[in-house]
């Protein structure tokens, strides 16, 4: 058995040029595998780990969602609303927020933009925590005419670009830019980097409103947010009178609403590894075929010395099974490398953190898919010359 | 002691016969050193062939020291080719990965020959054909004539009583020829069968008898 594998790897050796493609051919196969299902593990991951990151939120909204993307607003929270919730078991925390539009000058140019007013504490685990400031600081309870900026209105909404310390004039009421902004990824784009930040206080003031217009709770145990959410409801229907003045909607709902969105990654991914498989299997059986068929000539003439059918067979299969194996281990390597180039270009080009994942069962499965699909198509033009007369295979090539 | 009764092969080319071997009964005699001669496309290589088991006839049988060869098995056959007979091509036909001392001691590795033993007797074979400098050169590093001797050398690795040369002067030149012809004879008078297939009269002269072939019949 040692003189076989001594044999088999000289022969390996020997044929240095055609082994290395042979592994190349196998190894390219199982990195394409490899590479694009730890990227696509890594980019599910990465969104529902955005989402479970806000699992304990609920988030209440005078109105309801119609459809896929209209909100109908039915009127605003009151004082009264926010206080009344406080009786709720479970919850953690409120966060009342009210928003407008507001007319916003700059250096004498007008541009409508959206401002935002709400507990500084809630919005900084909110929204700063995870997007960041590039420049200054966030909004003190205490600061009065003092905004924190998104990256857009920084950077797009006027000519000149916006910094610390400028000052902003918002509904003819003047405030100091204490801190702009990261850009925020596709998950927080749209709530960040086109709005201005302001205390409640601030807020109310310069829009000239008592309305709450969005109000934000967290809950202890991700377990009761349906409960709270159900009675929240209750509450403020019951103080507005209505049946369905208040939604609201717990991060699993909104999960689940973007279940859809997982079956079409999901979906994608599957049929990426299929033709990964189908490609890499026909790459591997190509290379293989050929390799062991211009040996044909080889095998007629250990036959012709003596040896049996057997004898060929299992050297040859030793050989392919050892080249498979290479090249499976090979292509695992070169696959993880990929997807972690990928992973991170990705990252950079979307804003959103995606790690490629790499499951051990997605190697153990390349390996796998490179040695079976290896030694199967290298066996059968090895069975098929061994079984010619040693005449016919000596003839050959 | 090998012979053949009414040897026949035909090829089909397309639509074709080819009637590359009619009817041929032939005689060998243990120890003899036979010579085949004959025109290109008489059927030579098709009888040696037969007669190595590196093929099977249309009709007709190949006996070795009685056995009817057409009754085995494949392994059967695989085993006369190891153990009875060794096999010279014109090509020479050594594995270009394994070096001299490798490619003379394969034969007994399928055989199943120890490792030590193998090396040994590798050793001993291409000490004798002259080749005891040359033993880890690979087959593209050695001139026609030595790649032939190591092809002798390994013909007759596990010891057989027969040897069986197509045209193994073919491809060398006529000195060299006669070196590999007097290796042979030296064969022959160690006791082995040898039969060799050759164009060259000057090379049938080393035989003890010589055998015309045309048309794929040996004639008296
Ligand atoms: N595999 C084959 N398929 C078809 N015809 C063949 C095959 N092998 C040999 N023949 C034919 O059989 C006949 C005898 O061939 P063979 O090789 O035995 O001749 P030969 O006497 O050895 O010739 P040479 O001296 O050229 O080697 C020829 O007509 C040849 O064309
Ligand atoms: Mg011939």
């Amino acid at each position: 058995m040692r003189d076989k594998f001594l044999l088999a790897f000289r022969s390996i050796r020997e044929r240095k040029a055609r082994s290395i493609l042979t592994v190349l051919g196998i190894a390219v196969g199982i990195a394409a595998i490899v590479s694009l299902m730890s990227v696509g593990y890594g980019m599910e991951e990465a969104i529902t780990g955005e989402l479970t990151g806000m699992a304990d939120m609920i988030s209440v909204m005078p109105g309801e969602i119609r459809g896929a993307h209209s909100y109908i607003e039915k009127g605003s929270f009151t004082d009264r609303d926010v206080s009344d919730l406080q009786r709720i078991g479970g919850i953690k925390e409120i966060s009342a927020m009210t928003y407008d539009a507001a007319e916003v000058e700059y250096r004498n140019e007008n541009v409508p933009i959206f401002v935002f007013g709400g507990d500084t504490k809630e919005l900084e685990g909110f929204y700063v925590e995870p997007v960041g400031l590039k420049e200054g600081r966030w909004l003190r309870e205490n600061d009065y005419k003092a905004c924190v900026i998104g990256d857009r209105v920084a950077n797009d909404f006027f000519d000149e670009v916006i910094h610390v310390n400028d000052k902003l004039v918002i509904n003819s009421d003047k405030f100091i830019v204490v801190g702009v902004f990261e850009k925020g990824d596709m998950l927080y784009s749209n709530d960040v980097d086109s709005n201005i930040f302001l205390t409640l206080r601030a807020a109310k003031e310069v829009l000239q409103t008592d309305e709450i217009k969005y109000i934000i709770v967290r809950v202890y145990k991700i377990e009761e947010a349906e409960r709270v959410a159900e009675e929240i409801e209750e509450v403020i229907n019951d103080n507005h009178g209505l049946d369905d003045f208040a939604m609201a909607m717990t991060m699993g709902s909104m999960i689940e609403m973007m279940d859809d969105i997982f079956n079409i990654i999901q979906g994608v991914l599957v049929g990426i590894a299929a033709i990964a498989l189908i490609v890499a299997s026909i790459g591997i059986m190509n290379t293989m075929l050929m390799s062991v068929m211009e040996r044909t000539h080889e095998i007629g003439v250990m036959k012709a010395i003596g040896a049996k059918s057997r004898d060929v067979l299992s050297l040859f299969l030793l050989e392919s099974s050892i080249v498979s194996l290479v090249g499976g281990v090979t292509g695992c390597v070169v696959g993880v490398i990929v997807a972690k180039v990928l992973s991170f270009l990705g990252s950079t080009a979307s804003g959103l953190e995606i790690a490629a994942i790499v499951k051990p069962e997605v190697l153990l499965a390349g390996i796998a898919v490179a040695v079976i699909v290896g030694v199967l198509s290298g066996f059968y033009p090895a069975r098929k010359a061994s079984r010619m007369s040693p005449v016919e295979a000596v003839r050959y090539g | 002691m090998i012979h053949t009764e009414n040897l026949s092969k035909t090829y089909m080319m397309g639509d074709v016969e080819v009637q590359a071997l009619r009817a041929v009964d032939l005689e060998i005699k243990d120890g003899e050193f036979i010579a085949i001669i004959g025109p290109s496309g008489s059927g030579k290589s098709t009888l040696l062939n037969l007669i190595g088991c590196l093929d099977t006839p249309t009709s007709g049988a190949v006996f070795i020291d009685g056995i009817d060869t057409g009754k085995l098995s494949e392994n059967g056959l695989a085993e006369i080719r190891r153990e009875k007979i060794g096999f010279i091509f014109q090509q020479f036909n050594l594995i270009h990965t394994l070096n001299a001392l490798e490619n003379v001691a394969l034969p007994m590795f399928f055989a199943g020959v120890g490792r030590e033993t193998r090396i040994k007797r590798a050793d001993e074979l291409l000490a004798k054909v002259g080749l005891g400098d040359r033993m880890y050169h690979k087959p593209s590093e050695l001139s026609g004539g030595q790649q032939q001797r190591v092809a002798i050398a390994r013909a007759l690795s596990n010891d057989p009583e027969v040897v069986i040369g197509d045209e193994p002067t073919g491809n060398v030149d006529t000195e060299t020829g006669n070196a590999i012809m007097g290796i042979l004879k030296g064969l022959n008078r160690d006791g082995r069968t040898i039969i060799v297939v050759t164009h060259d009269a000057e090379i049938a002269a080393y035989a003890g008898r010589t055998k015309r072939m045309r048309d794929g019949r040996v004639l008296d």
